[in-house]
């Protein structure tokens, strides 16, 4: 799906990535790891368009990734960032606004019909929708964020760091739900241990 | 009595002696602001001193060229002003910023004078420049911070931006919440101060037109007027200079170029 060639990322003088090449297959689980600094989240920026690389190419679905395609591959990707400033308002009205844009319009009301199911999985409570993303803790705010990457309807997902802020029980809920699911393409940042035991994982370690 | 009474040299003197009195206060608090006060107390008045012998002369003249020139002169400066204060990057925003006041404030100034004051030359000295620098005074407040804040924000919550890109966000979608959060903070204070006028003070025009003999329920019709006009160019130069900025300063992946906001 996504293929990376030869790309290196500078900032300030410091070298992120170097002659980095790497492949990601329709359906895999790819956990990526390495020590912090190390340009885990920079490896996703550069996917999704918001970063451009120094030198190399990034190709999806055979097609590098121009300035022109980015805008549609933005719309195959679910993205979860470890950043929790994903908004403000009413929860009923974020996930709303999220269907609302022109991209997903087209399955606003079947994907509004799950959202109390998503809801039950993910142990968050219906009347939560009534409260405002501010009052949140980081926990829900975590879940809200994977409940929606979720309505979007797509099946390839990067997901930064989306459990820090739970349990352990919750956990594996949330990886079992995405390492599981055959039809998933996953490209996961993660500091936990826990792999599904049924999974089929690859690492990225990057150094 | 037709304008107001004139001040002589020596009503000048006993202002400048008020003037002690913020000095002394100044000075005896260690503030630190005896400098800066007495640099900005001189420039204000040669500035106004210049200012009032070069308006004798356009007002007597009042030639539509030269008050044309001199009213896009005060644009000039007042968008010189909007940039720098928001701490923007001056190439880059010069040309738009300039186009959209130059859009929003002409249109606003020959509107009032065309249709409300029903003046026959609407490019007339006395009202386009005094009522073209209470407009243009206010959109250049409202700018700094409704320009100033839309680019900061984005800069700020960068994290934000690109999560609504992800979602499928267009360019514009994603700008959306910022630009009303911009909107709302940079009329908030015209809209606060209409709430209250009349009451907690008397707007300047008025005190303006009181001091020069018009009765106060002309200058009420002229304040409410005013104020109406002054809301107007506030929200038409800030949309302009939002979307005739916008194009330029991201790149073609839709991230806010560095060089939009300047170094400090």
């Amino acid at each position: 799906m996504f293929k990376l060639e030869h790309i290196t990322k500078q900032f300030s003088d410091q070298y992120v990535l170097q002659d980095f090449s790497f492949e990601i297959l329709q359906g895999e689980k790819i956990i990526v790891s390495g020590r912090s600094g190390i340009g885990k989240t920079t490896l996703f920026r550069l996917l999704l368009g918001f970063e451009q690389p120094d030198d190399g190419r990034i190709y999806f679905e055979d097609q590098l990734l121009t300035e022109t395609n980015i805008w549609d591959i933005r719309r195959r990707v679910a993205y979860v960032s470890q950043d929790l400033n994903i908004g403000r308002g009413n929860l009923q009205a974020f996930f709303n606004e999220t269907l609302s844009l022109k991209a997903n319009i087209n399955h606003k009301t079947d994907s509004l019909s799950r959202l109390t199911e998503l809801m039950s999985y993910f142990e968050l409570p219906d009347s939560l929708l009534l409260k405002n993303i501010e009052e949140l803790s980081g926990g829900e705010k975590q879940r809200v964020a994977i409940i929606n990457a979720l309505l979007l309807k797509r099946d390839i997902f990067f997901l930064d760091e989306i459990t820090s802020a739970l349990d352990k029980f919750l956990k594996i809920k949330v990886l079992d739900y995405f390492l599981l699911n055959p039809d998933f393409t996953v490209l996961l940042i993660s500091h936990d241990n826990y792999v599904p035991e049924n999974a089929q994982t690859r690492i990225l370690k990057l150094d | 009595m037709h304008g107001a009474q004139n001040l002589s040299e020596f009503s000048m003197l006993m202002c400048s002696l008020l003037l002690l009195i913020p000095l002394l206060g100044i000075w005896y608090l260690k503030l630190g602001l005896v400098k800066s006060m007495l640099i900005s107390t001189i420039r204000m008045i040669v500035q106004l001193v210049l200012v009032g012998f070069f308006l004798e002369f356009v007002f007597q003249l009042n030639n539509w060229l030269l008050n044309s020139v001199w009213f896009l002169t005060m644009i000039t400066v007042a968008v010189l002003s909007v940039i720098k204060n928001s701490n923007l990057r001056l190439r880059h925003f010069l040309v738009p910023v300039l186009f959209s006041f130059i859009l929003a404030n002409f249109f606003v100034v020959l509107y009032f004078n065309y249709f409300i004051v029903n003046l026959n030359f609407v490019l007339d000295a006395k009202y386009m420049i005094a009522i073209g620098g209470m407009v243009l005074g206010n959109s250049l407040r409202a700018n700094i911070v409704g320009l100033g804040d839309f680019y900061k924000s984005i800069s700020k919550d960068e994290q934000l931006y690109f999560y609504k890109l992800s979602l499928g966000a267009s360019r514009f979608e994603a700008l959306r919440g910022f630009a009303k959060k911009s909107f709302i903070a940079a009329m908030n204070p015209t809209i606060a101060s209409m709430a209250t006028m009349g009451i907690v003070s008397l707007p300047g025009m008025m005190t303006g037109q009181i001091l020069g003999g018009s009765v106060p329920l002309v200058a009420i019709k002229y304040q409410i007027a005013i104020m109406i006009a002054i809301l107007a160019s506030t929200i038409i130069s800030i949309s302009l200079s939002i979307i005739f900025t916008v194009g330029k300063s991201f790149n073609k992946y839709g991230v806010l170029l560095k060089s939009v906001i300047a170094d400090k």
